[in-house]
């Protein structure tokens, strides 16, 4: 992937001594914490990396849509080797939701986790990717756009994959365990309606369950603390490890960034893994009855 | 909360955009991929189960077969010696008719024999002493031809046919 990047450091100074007269243009090739907008399409601004979520989209279609053609009863190629992913991950999903049937429930939404945001990791890795694009003004200054950027490298995409999870697990707690069961996980009425049918048995509850319905509050900040360490892990590991390529590309174009290349292939995998399975924990945890 | 929407330039539509990229991704995955594969490993599951409990079938079957092969060969060879044993002991009883009948015949044909012999033997002898009395009454007549008369020949003839009798 960054082997063109040493063309594009260079480019600016070529262009520079070319086209633009001296210290007007000069074109900023920095890493931005934020995915740049390419057009706008009515209201919406497309940035590169809504577009590289495009691409993944097209490739899920392309592969379910081949998966679906070549179903048949006697596995063969591309069946077979997709059955041994889902096989292997119904195995690792058994370890944490306890029951084949929770996990076969669970199982669509968080492998559809997994796929989008390793392919999205990945492709981020691609060659092109972060390399390709074309140079904008902005204001004085000449800015480099990519066409591409890693989709989980942009906030707005990890945001809205941690939103979604942890809002399904509480989709799923709410059809599990019932509303009003769900309701007091959170904003503890239970707490206090027991207080005076118990009160006279054990003084005490009046000290413990409204250290319960504290406890429940806390939980709803749990709630909002899921949503950002899922959003923020998942954006810091790839976000950092383009940074990590750029910057070790630019050290040296040729061989220094394999390793890391490697290194960062798996962390795609890695990160694709925490998540699905920390939504898949959220699902079982809150599906199942409150214990303390 | 605004700082951090300007560092990272969160926007709720590229929100909202990327939300309905997923679920079209969790859809197409469910809907082409997930839904259909598990439809068919259910069925090769059932289908593999099935054909395991089958072999199980046919194997008791087998063993059912096997055994009941064995009772009637054991009920056929029973009777078999059944028939052996009676058809030998008629055979037996057969053979004893047939000596019988055949000696009874053999007595009859020697019965018969031995009657005609003695027929004949009688015969020869009558047939003998007719002879011999010729041949007396020749030797005589010619021995005594002159001394006896008829009368006295045939009275003398008599007289030693008796004695050689």
């Amino acid at each position: 992937m960054k082997e063109t990047n040493s063309e594009i450091i260079e480019k600016p100074a070529a262009a520079e001594g070319t086209q633009l007269p001296a210290g007007e243009g000069n074109i900023k090739t920095e890493s931005t914490l934020f995915a740049e907008p390419l057009f706008h399409v009515g209201g919406l601004k497309v940035t590169n990396s809504l577009a590289n979520s495009w691409l993944v989209v097209i490739i899920v279609l392309i592969l379910s849509i081949a998966i679906k053609r070549s179903i048949k009863a006697v596995p063969r190629g591309l069946q077979n080797a997709f059955e041994m992913i889902v096989e292997g991950f119904l195995g690792l999903f058994d370890s944490v939701t306890g029951s084949r049937a929770k996990s076969m429930k669970y199982f669509p939404l968080v492998f559809s986790f997994f796929i989008f945001i390793l392919l999205s990791n990945w492709m981020g890795l691609l060659p092109g990717v972060g390399s390709i694009g074309q140079v904008v003004a902005e204001g004085r200054e000449k800015v480099f756009v990519p066409y591409f950027r890693g989709g989980t490298a942009d906030l707005n995409t990890t945001l809205a994959l941690a939103i979604i999870g942890v809002v399904a697990s509480h989709v799923f707690g709410v059809m599990a365990l019932g509303a009003w069961h769900y309701l007091n996980k959170f904003i503890n009425f239970k707490a206090f309606l027991e207080i005076p049918k118990k009160i006279r048995q054990d003084p005490t509850v009046l000290v413990v369950n409204p250290i319960k319905a504290f406890v429940g509050l806390i939980e709803i900040i749990g709630e909002v603390a899921k949503v950002a360490s899922l959003s923020f892990r998942l954006f810091g590991n790839i976000f950092a490890g383009e940074v990590l390529l750029a910057s070790m590309s630019a050290l040296l174009a040729f061989g220094v960034p394999i390793p890391f290349m490697f290194l960062e292939v798996i962390v795609g995998i890695v990160q694709a893994l925490i998540f699905s399975m920390l939504i898949l924990s959220y699902l079982t945890m809150n599906t199942s009855a409150e214990e303390h | 909360m605004d700082s951090l929407i300007s560092t990272f330039h969160l926007d709720v539509k590229l929100l909202i955009a990327q939300i309905i990229n997923f679920a079209i991704v969790f859809a197409v995955l469910y809907f082409f991929a997930l839904k259909p594969l598990f439809r068919v490993m259910a069925d090769r599951t059932a289908t593999v189960e099935k054909g395991l409990e089958d072999a199980k079938k046919i194997e008791q079957r087998l063993v059912q077969a096997e055994t009941e092969r064995n009772e009637i060969i054991t009920a056929a060879k029973k009777e078999a010696a059944a028939v052996m044993e009676k058809t030998a002991k008629e055979a037996a009883l057969r053979r004893d008719e047939l000596i019988a009948q055949t000696k009874e015949e053999i007595g009859a044909i020697i019965n018969t024999e031995k009657e005609k012999m003695r027929a004949e033997k009688a015969s020869t002898l009558k047939e003998i002493k007719a002879e011999v009395a010729d041949l007396v009454a020749l030797s005589l007549e010619k021995l005594l031809d002159k001394k006896l008369t008829g009368k006295d020949d045939a009275e003398m003839i008599k007289k030693i046919v008796k004695d050689v009798k």
